[in-house]
């Protein structure tokens, strides 16, 4: 879908620290189009989504059209179209997790929350959607919520994260401008990939 | 860089020797073979992504495209008409193409001229076999002032993109999403609004991109095709001008490599009739002291006689609207009848000029668009006139200034204004329109009539003449290229063209320049030819649809012995 | 009873600490960057050519072939790019190389560097793996602040720059040109070629891009020596390889393993056999791009890329897929076809309405409205559209229906004809929409 035609002037600025943190990620390629996907990452984290004014902003900033700058936007699924919850549980569907029962995760969680793929909770702390395989087959099924991974799931699991991250509130994102992982859910392993029952 | 190397490649069976790299789609058209293709164009960079003009090489494990392939020595290449696999290939992207296409036909503006319609009847022409449910898309997309997208038609060939991306350097347009759900688009708060947009109609193979104002007006069927040149500039765009009920239902640019590859300026395209004034002239006129009365043109041709008519002197003011044959007629009555110097470029003694305008341009409209609006000023130059000076534009305008201060001040008492346009209205400033009425000898053409602004409210005898789109014969564009106007619209009763006027006038005068047999256009033309050494071996056929550059024409006349005496 | 196989890539994983640079040194790293720095790039070049080391992300093409196409002297610059945007449906081995031993794939890139010629390169991670990003992230930090990333670095006057990049979700970015154009800031689509990436990569320079693990077996080449390194694997497949192991065994997980380890030793003893002692069905075993075995077919079978070329399948990313016999093989079948419907860059015509028409014409034998024109109108799409798109991807995308046909014939057509059967009278019975 396109936008509209009307005239629309960027009348955002982001946060100096963001402003700072592009600037940065700039001089680290040799072409500073390069950045275009880091800097729709910055928009996006304080944003909350990829809107028009955040295209907008990376293209100013980055002295690009906007048409490039959306093509990029909607070409790759982790730049948001529309908002999401706060937290935004993403279920893998291929292969290995689906042979490991990834269709009951997404049943719970349509249970649980009542929402389709797309729809946010209306306290704005939830949404879903089925993504593809998310490089976590050994450890099936899983799920990304935010951008932590949450491994070896079942239903039962599955509940008691959620029921978790509803306690504690925990910062499940990586953030651009700092360059690392929010806290995460504490005690909670960053990856499971290569826990080994019995040694190798 | 060194000289073209010739590699030796067979299409179909048939040798050819081709520069070394030539694109295979334009090999193949030298040895009338025709490899269908959407994405490709010749002005555009390659995309290689429809796929649909794959051909066979000898020796590659998989058909390759040919837009992306160059001639290299030893080739041997296969197309549909050699290549069983080949032609399955392309039955089978028309088939991909048309899975998703929505069954629009009936109210798609592009049916009769699309190339998914053409190539599925010459490549395909099979039963689909896709029962499952269609893509949908969005339909009737505005996405500019001019321009309307229907994403389910849309192929995404992506050559709106790299036009806008390429040519005008505007990147308005984008290809949003990924796999089937991929769109064409603007981005929020853009419009697709640069001064070539209606391009991209030209270039869209379907009916995904059409033109806002001309939606719906007709079916391509029911149209008279005529091709000519646009008289907007002297850039002379190509163009082909649709006409239904003697009105312009659409006008596509014509490719030609040389002048406007495939593009034209919107105010070009959608202006052809802006040349047609409101009111027309439909007789000529004779100032009676306090208003105009209609005479016969008998009448008004002698009266011509009294004020600009054998030996009068004085001066000759020319549009840059009139056919080259035209301009060529006007200066013989200048020089022979009216006994004018044309060759002079003293501002002091300047007595026949031709009206140019130099006209500002944004960068992009510059891409395409010449800085005037003077279609066939050039014409003057190419018979000789106005030579001073490394810049044409500029050494016309001065003279042209030169001319109309004159009048102004007086200097000037015989005036004949030639055509429409010869003074515009920016022109008509009160001191150069208190001397215009001042004149005692003041003759004008015109196809505007009188209630209309210009040179025919104050002229002494006002001759009715025609507008461009009215006339055939040769105009010459910035690059001293001749090409062929044809007519578009038919001239109100009691309208002439110019040229005819004028042979009239040198008849009345009793110094003919032309023959009583000269009754067309194409009869002027060969007079011309036969009467100028620079148009030796000249002919309407070598100019044909795609015009003929200066080398070109110098390079007929030294290589012509006798005069050609048909055209 | 295990086979005890050599460690090449994962020798040091177990480590807790091996992702800091003091420890990773204290068990020999970056000794092997330290010898490359002082070797001439064409005997780096003819070491790697030597140990007949293939790429490693699922082509196998041999790693020392492709860095001779880059063209020297033409005056741009050379870049190296590690292509770690592993997304490749089965495979998560470049995952743990880079959250354990983040230093080891360093290492690799700059012998790498040196042997192109490059001094900018880029790791190209997919989006998802932020802990991974993070991982890599510290480590380039480590080693710009000790002077092992940057300008002279051991010693030498050989600059190296590398930035960690991440991709935001894409399959197709791990598609060579489709990676390159992604890091110049566009999308993800890929290049028409020619030409071709050795020539004109990277902002139109000679580029090479390498697969995450294929650079992370370098260093253990150039300390070792080729000679030593063809001594595991087979002839065609020297060395040893990680499989990221899953679906219904009992043990998932990432192994490495000598090339040429049997099949069904691999199945029951790394992997602990199929679960809950049921019966192997299917195994897919280099990732969804590779055609499917019945599990008939596997015990004359080792791993490596001739057997399973022999096979009619590959060994691919070594994404080890393993399904049981309560697999509805037409729903597995499904389910990859929907992935390649989501991936599909959208560029060419055979690929952007292709994927998607096989998908819908499995989506609806599947949901019991399959029609006797089905598998043959499937066959007959999958021909014109392998060898007709612009990049691999067309290729890869009609895999898994015709193999899955092909292997599991009989579940399709049940499906039909009971379909069909339904359908007599023209009482549609079943599955209503």
């Amino acid at each position: 879908m396109s936008g509209s035609t009307e005239k629309m002037e960027l009348n955002i600025n982001l946060t100096a620290a963001a402003e700072k943190r592009l600037q940065e990620l700039v001089k680290r390629y040799p072409s500073a189009k390069s950045a275009v996907m880091p800097a729709l990452s910055l928009a996006q984290e304080e944003l909350g989504w990829v809107t028009d004014q955040a295209v907008a902003w990376v293209s100013n900033r980055l002295n690009l059209p906007r048409s490039h700058v959306r093509e990029v936007a909607t070409f790759y699924t982790m730049y948001y179209k529309k908002p999401v919850g706060k937290y935004h549980i993403q279920i893998c569907r291929t292969l290995s997790c689906y042979l490991c029962g990834a269709q009951e995760l997404s049943k719970y969680l349509r249970q649980r929350f009542r929402l389709t793929p797309g729809e946010i909770s209306s306290d704005g702390m939830w949404s879903w959607e089925e993504v593809e395989c998310l490089g976590s087959c050994g450890t099936a099924p899983m799920a990304e919520i935010n951008d932590c991974y949450f491994e070896k799931l079942t239903s039962d699991a599955l509940g008691q994260l959620l029921d978790r991250i509803e306690r504690e509130q925990p910062d499940l994102r990586y953030s651009t401008i700092v360059g690392a992982l929010g806290g995460g859910l504490k005690g909670h392993p960053k990856s499971e990939v290569w826990t080994r029952d019995e040694g190798l | 860089m060194s000289e073209t190397q010739l590699v030796n490649i067979t299409i179909d069976g048939k040798q050819i020797s081709v520069p070394k790299g030539m694109n295979i789609i334009e090999a193949a058209r030298l040895v009338g073979v025709e490899i269908p293709h959407y994405c490709y164009h010749p002005h555009l960079s390659v995309a290689g992504n429809c796929r649909m003009c794959q051909v066979r090489i000898e020796g590659q494990p998989k058909l390759n495209i040919a837009c992306n392939t160059g001639a290299a020595d030893g080739m041997v290449i296969k197309t549909q008409e050699a290549a069983p696999e080949v032609a399955e290939a392309q039955r089978a992207t028309l088939e991909f193409l048309l899975i998703n296409h929505p069954l629009d036909c009936t109210v798609c503006d592009q049916a009769g001229h699309c190339k998914l319609q053409d190539y599925y009847y010459d490549y395909n022409a099979k039963a689909s076999r896709f029962i499952e449910n269609k893509v949908r898309k969005v339909k009737a997309e505005v996405l500019g002032p001019e321009i309307i997208y229907d994403g389910e038609r849309c192929i995404v060939c992506t050559r709106c993109v790299r036009f806008c991306d390429e040519i005008t350097e505007t990147s308005e347009l984008g290809v949003f999403n990924r796999g089937d759900h991929a769109v064409i688009g603007v981005s929020e708060g853009q419009a697709l609004d640069n001064p070539l947009a209606g391009s991209v109609v030209d270039l869209c193979p379907v009916g995904a991109l059409t033109h806002r104002r001309w939606r719906f007006n007709t079916r391509i069927w029911y149209t008279d095709q005529q091709q000519s040149v646009c008289g907007g500039c002297s850039t002379g765009c190509n163009a082909q001008v649709n006409l239904r009920d003697g009105k312009v239902v659409q006008v596509k640019a014509r490719l030609n490599a040389e002048v406007n590859q495939e593009w034209m300026c919107d105010e070009g395209r959608y202006g052809f009739e802006r040349f047609q004034p409101e009111s027309r002239l439909q007789s000529p006129q004779i100032w009676q002291g306090k208003e105009y009365a209609p005479i016969k043109l008998e009448d008004a041709l002698n009266a011509t006689q009294k004020l600009v008519g054998a030996g009068s002197t004085g001066a000759m003011l020319l549009s840059p609207f009139l056919t080259l044959e035209e301009t060529w007629i006007a200066l013989e009555y200048a020089t022979k009848v009216m006994g004018l110097d044309a060759k002079s470029d003293q501002t002091e003694n300047i007595q026949v000029a031709v009206q140019l305008v130099q006209r500002p341009l944004t960068k992009v409209e510059a891409v395409l668009i010449s800085p005037d609006y003077a279609p066939n000023a050039r014409a003057f130059n190419l018979l000789g006139h106005a030579l001073a000076g490394n810049d044409w534009r500029a050494t016309i305008q001065k003279n042209y200034e030169a001319l109309l201060q004159r009048v102004r001040s007086g200097q000037i008492k015989k005036l004949f204004i030639v055509g429409d346009y010869a003074l515009r209205a920016v022109d008509l400033d009160p001191q150069l329109r208190s001397a215009l009425q001042a004149l005692e000898c003041f003759v004008a053409t015109s196809a505007a009539g009188l209630d209309c602004e210009g040179p025919q409210n104050f002229a002494q005898v006002v001759l009715p003449g025609r507008t461009i789109n009215e006339k055939g014969g040769v105009l010459v564009n910035k690059d001293l290229r001749l090409q062929r106007l044809n007519v578009l619209l038919q001239a109100p009763a009691g309208t002439y063209p110019e040229w005819s006027l004028i042979k009239r006038m040198a008849v009345a005068a009793k110094q003919p320049i032309v023959g009583e047999q000269v009754n067309d256009e194409r009869a002027l033309f060969r007079e011309m030819v036969v009467k100028r050494e620079i148009f030796k071996g000249l002919s309407l056929m070598k100019i044909g649809e795609s015009g003929l550059s200066l080398a070109e024409l110098q390079k007929l006349a030294s290589e012509s012995g006798t005069v050609v005496a048909n055209a | 009873m295990s086979k005890q196989h050599k460690k090449i890539l994962t020798n040091n994983i177990d480590f807790a600490d091996q992702h800091q640079l003091a420890a990773y040194e204290s068990r020999g790293g970056y000794q092997a960057a330290r010898k490359a720095l002082k070797m001439e790039p064409d005997a780096i070049i003819a070491e790697v050519k030597a140990s007949g080391l293939r790429g490693r992300g699922g082509a196998g093409f041999p790693t020392g072939v492709k860095w001779g196409f880059v063209p020297k002297n033409t005056g741009k610059p050379i870049y190296l790019l590690n292509n770690a945007d592993e997304s490749e449906p089965g495979t998560f081995k470049d995952r743990v190389l880079m959250e354990r031993d983040p230093h080891l794939c360093l290492e690799g890139m700059i012998i790498a560097a040196k042997a192109l010629g490059a001094h900018w390169s880029a790791i190209y991670i997919r989006g998802e793996y932020a802990y991974p990003a993070t991982r890599i992230q510290q480590a380039i930090d480590q080693c710009y602040a000790k002077g092992y990333l940057g300008k002279g670095i051991f010693g030498t006057d050989f600059q190296l720059d590398i930035v960690m990049h991440r991709g935001a979700g894409a399959y197709i970015c791990g598609e060579e040109t489709g990676l390159i154009e992604s890091l110049e800031g566009k999308k993800g689509q890929p290049r028409i070629k020619p030409p071709f990436p050795a020539v004109f990569g990277l902002y139109g320079c000679p580029t090479v891009v390498n697969n995450t693990e294929t650079l992370a077996t370098l260093p253990w080449i150039i300390e070792n020596g080729a000679a030593e390194y063809i001594k595991f694997g087979t002839e065609k497949s020297p060395g040893t390889k990680l499989t990221s192991a899953s679906g219904h065994i009992n043990k998932p997980g990432v192994y490495e393993i000598e090339l040429g380890y049997p099949v069904m030793d691999f199945i029951n003893n790394e992997c602990g056999g199929i679960r809950g002692g049921r019966n192997l069905k299917g195994l897919i075993v280099g990732g969804s791009s590779v055609a499917v075995l019945r599990g008939d077919e596997l015990p004359p079978l080792n791993m490596s890329y001739e057997s399973m070329a022999e096979a009619g399948t590959a060994l691919g990313s070594g994404g080890f897929m393993v399904m049981d016999d309560t697999v509805d093989m037409v729903e597995a079948c499904l389910n990859l076809q929907h992935f390649y419907s989501h991936e599909s860059c959208g560029q060419c015509t055979p690929c952007r309405e292709g994927a998607h028409w096989v998908e819908k014409i499995v989506h609806r034998i599947h949901a019991g409205q399959g029609t006797a024109a089905d598998l043959p109108l499937i066959e007959d799409v999958c021909t014109q559209i392998a060898g007709h798109t612009i990049c691999p991807f067309g290729d890869a995308l009609v895999v898994p229906v015709r193999s899955f046909i092909e292997k599991y014939g009989e579940e399709f057509q049940n499906r039909i004809d009971s379909a069909i059967v339904s359908q007599i009278g023209g009482v549609s019975v079943g599955n209503a929409r």
